[in-house]
C-alpha cells in the first residue's frame, strides 16, 4: 500500500542483517554516513517514515550472537546492543541491583513495544526527553563503542553531546552498555513527569548508600529531559558526606540542583514549568530514598 | 551477509509462504497485502495504537515498526491463527460473550495481546491487565468488557487445574504525605 505520504511508506534502502559483529563493522566502515545500524529498530523504522533518516543501508544487528547477552557479576552489569526491554524487566539481577533503571526501563513505552525497543536505542536517539540516561548516570555507566579498529567505552557521561547527537563516530556501534557495580547498602529510585504526548518534560535518577552511617553515606543525582543534553548534579554529593541527611539538607541539595539546571522552553514545556517540576521530583526522590 | 532479499519464507498461521518484498516494506503491509491476512490492521502507523499487533515467534509485537524482511524464517501469528480449525478459541469466545467489543477493529489485536498475558501470567488482577494493555487503544472504549472476558478466562483456567484466585487488590495507598 503506498498513498505517496510520509508516515506510511519507508524510504528505499537495502537490508543487510550480518551473522557476526566483525562483518557489521566492515560494512558499516565502508558505507559510514549512507548506513543506519537498527537493533529494535522502533526509532530508526519511525524516523524513516517522517524521512528524518533516509540511509542508503540499514544493518540489522539482531543476527549477531554476542550483542544479546546479559551478564550479572561483581564487576557490574552488562547488557547487549539487541537485548529487548521485556527481557531486561524479566531478569532479577537488574531490579534487584539496579532499582532505578529497572523502573525507568518498566516505565517507557508499552509491554508490547518493550518485545522490540532496547536499552541502546533508546540512549542513542540522544533526543532530549528519553528517559534512560539519568538512571544510567547515577551507576556511572559506559557505552562500549566498536569499530573496524578496536573497542572502546565512552562514559555516558561523555556519550550524548547535543540534540540527536552522540559521542559514536560513523563507524562505530555502540555494542554493549556497562553499569558499574552499586555501592554495597545501596537504594535508588526513578521518577519521571510527563506532558499530554507522554514523552517525559522531566527525570530524576538517585542513589543513596549507607544512609545512616557517615563515613560511607554516599548519595548520587542525575537528571534528564530538561535540555538537550542530561547531567548528573556532583556537586550534591560532597554535602551528604559532612552532614547527617536533614529535611534541611535534602532542602538545600534541591537548591543546588536547581541552580544547576538550564531548562529549555520547547513544545512539550516551557522553562519554569520543567525547573519547577525539577524540584518536585528532585525532593519526592531524595527525601524517599533519606527517609528524612 | 544479503544485500538483497527479494523473497523471504515465512510462517503465517501454521501455512509456510514464500513472498516476494522489498526490503522498505513494513511487516504490518507484507501481511495484509501480499499475505492477505487482514485481521492485523492499520491505524497509527507509529506504534501507539497496537491494531497492528502480531506474534512473531510468539512474542507480541507491533508490525508498523517491523520491516517485512525481518520476518524472513520465522513464524508469525495473527488472531486468525488463534482460531484452531476454524474454531474460535476460548478466549475469542468470551471476547464475543461479554460483548467486549462495538465495531470489532481492534479486537483481533486485543484478543492477541490478552492470549499472551494469559500465557506469562496465567492469573493476572485486573490492574496488571490494564498495564499490559496500554499500548493498545479501543476508539469505541470497550476496555471494561475486555478486561472482564480476560478475567473470566483467567478464571475458568483457575477452575480447571484448581489454583487459588490472586489476593483482592490491596487498597491504595495514598502518597506519602510528606513529613517535613
Amino acid at each position: 500500500m503506498s498513498f505517496g505520504s510520509p508516515y506510511l511508506t519507508l524510504p528505499d534502502f537495502q537490508y543487510i542483517r550480518p551473522a557476526t559483529l566483525q562483518e557489521a563493522l566492515q560494512f558499516l566502515d565502508e558505507h559510514g554516513e549512507d548506513a543506519k545500524v537498527m537493533a529494535g529498530g522502533v526509532g530508526l523504522i519511525a524516523f524513516m517514515k517522517e524521512r528524518l533518516v533516509s540511509p542508503s543501508y540499514v544493518i540489522d544487528i539482531k543476527g549477531i550472537p554476542e550483542l544479546k547477552s546479559m551478564q550479572n557479576g561483581s564487576n557490574g552489569m552488562t547488557i547487549g546492543a539487541s537485548v529487548p526491554m521485556s527481557d531486561l524487566l524479566d531478569w532479577r539481577p537488574l531490579q534487584e541491583r539496579y532499582k532505578a533503571l529497572h523502573d525507568c526501563v518498566s516505565l517507557l513505552s508499552d509491554p508490547v513495544l518493550r518485545n522490540r525497543s532496547t536499552l541502546l536505542g533508546d540512549l542513542c536517539e540522544a533526543l532530549p526527553f528519553v528517559d534512560s540516561p539519568a538512571p544510567l548516570l547515577i551507576f556511572d555507566a559506559e557505552v562500549e563503542a566498536a569499530s573496524v579498529k578496536g573497542k572502546r567505552n565512552i562514559p555516558v557521561k561523555d556519550f550524548i553531546k547535543g540534540l540527536a547527537e552522540t559521542a559514536l563516530e560513523p563507524n562505530e556501534i555502540a555494542i554493549a552498555i556497562h553499569l558499574k557495580p552499586p555501592p554495597e547498602n545501596s537504594k535508588s529510585s526513578f521518577l519521571k513527569h510527563t506532558s499530554n504526548s507522554e514523552f517525559s518534560i522531566v527525570n530524576v535518577a538517585a542513589l543513596v548508600a549507607n544512609a545512616f552511617r557517615p563515613e560511607e553515606r554516599e548519595v548520587r543525582f542525575a537528571y534528564g529531559a530538561i535540555a538537550p543534553t542530561p547531567t548528573r548534579v556532583y556537586e550534591v554529593e560532597a554535602p551528604f558526606k559532612r552532614k547527617a541527611p536533614s529535611s534541611q539538607l535534602i532542602d538545600e541539595a534541591v537548591a543546588t540542583i536547581k541552580k544547576k539546571a538550564e531548562p529549555m522552553t520547547d513544545i512539550l514545556a516551557k522553562a519554569e514549568y520543567r525547573l519547577h517540576m525539577l524540584e518536585v521530583l528532585a525532593l519526592e526522590a531524595l527525601t524517599q530514598l533519606l527517609g528524612a | 551477509m544479503k544485500s538483497r532479499m527479494p523473497t523471504i519464507d515465512l510462517r503465517i498461521n501454521g501455512a509456510n509462504k514464500k513472498l516476494e518484498t522489498k526490503a522498505n516494506v513494513l511487516l504490518l503491509d507484507l501481511i495484509r497485502d501480499k499475505a492477505n491476512v487482514k485481521s492485523v490492521k492499520a491505524g497509527c502507523w507509529r506504534g501507539e495504537c497496537g491494531l497492528c499487533t502480531v506474534f512473531l515467534d510468539g512474542r507480541p509485537v507491533k508490525s508498523c515498526l517491523v520491516l517485512g524482511v525481518e520476518a524472513n524464517g520465522r513464524e508469525v501469528t495473527t488472531a486468525e491463527g488463534l482460531a484452531q480449525e476454524g474454531q474460535l478459541s476460548r478466549l475469542q469466545k468470551l471476547f464475543v460473550e461479554k460483548a467486549a467489543m462495538q465495531c470489532g477493529f481492534c479486537t483481533p489485536s486485543f484478543v492477541l495481546a490478552a492470549q499472551y498475558l494469559l500465557t506469562q501470567n496465567p492469573n493476572p488482577t485486573e490492574r496488571e491487565i490494564r498495564e499490559f494493555l496500554s499500548g493498545h487503544i479501543c476508539r469505541c472504549g470497550t476496555y471494561k468488557q475486555m478486561i472482564e472476558a480476560i478475567l473470566e478466562y483467567a478464571k475458568e483456567m483457575r477452575e480447571e487445574q484448581e489454583i487459588p484466585a490472586p489476593p483482592p487488590p490491596k487498597k491504595v495507598k495514598k502518597k506519602n504525605e510528606r513529613q517535613r
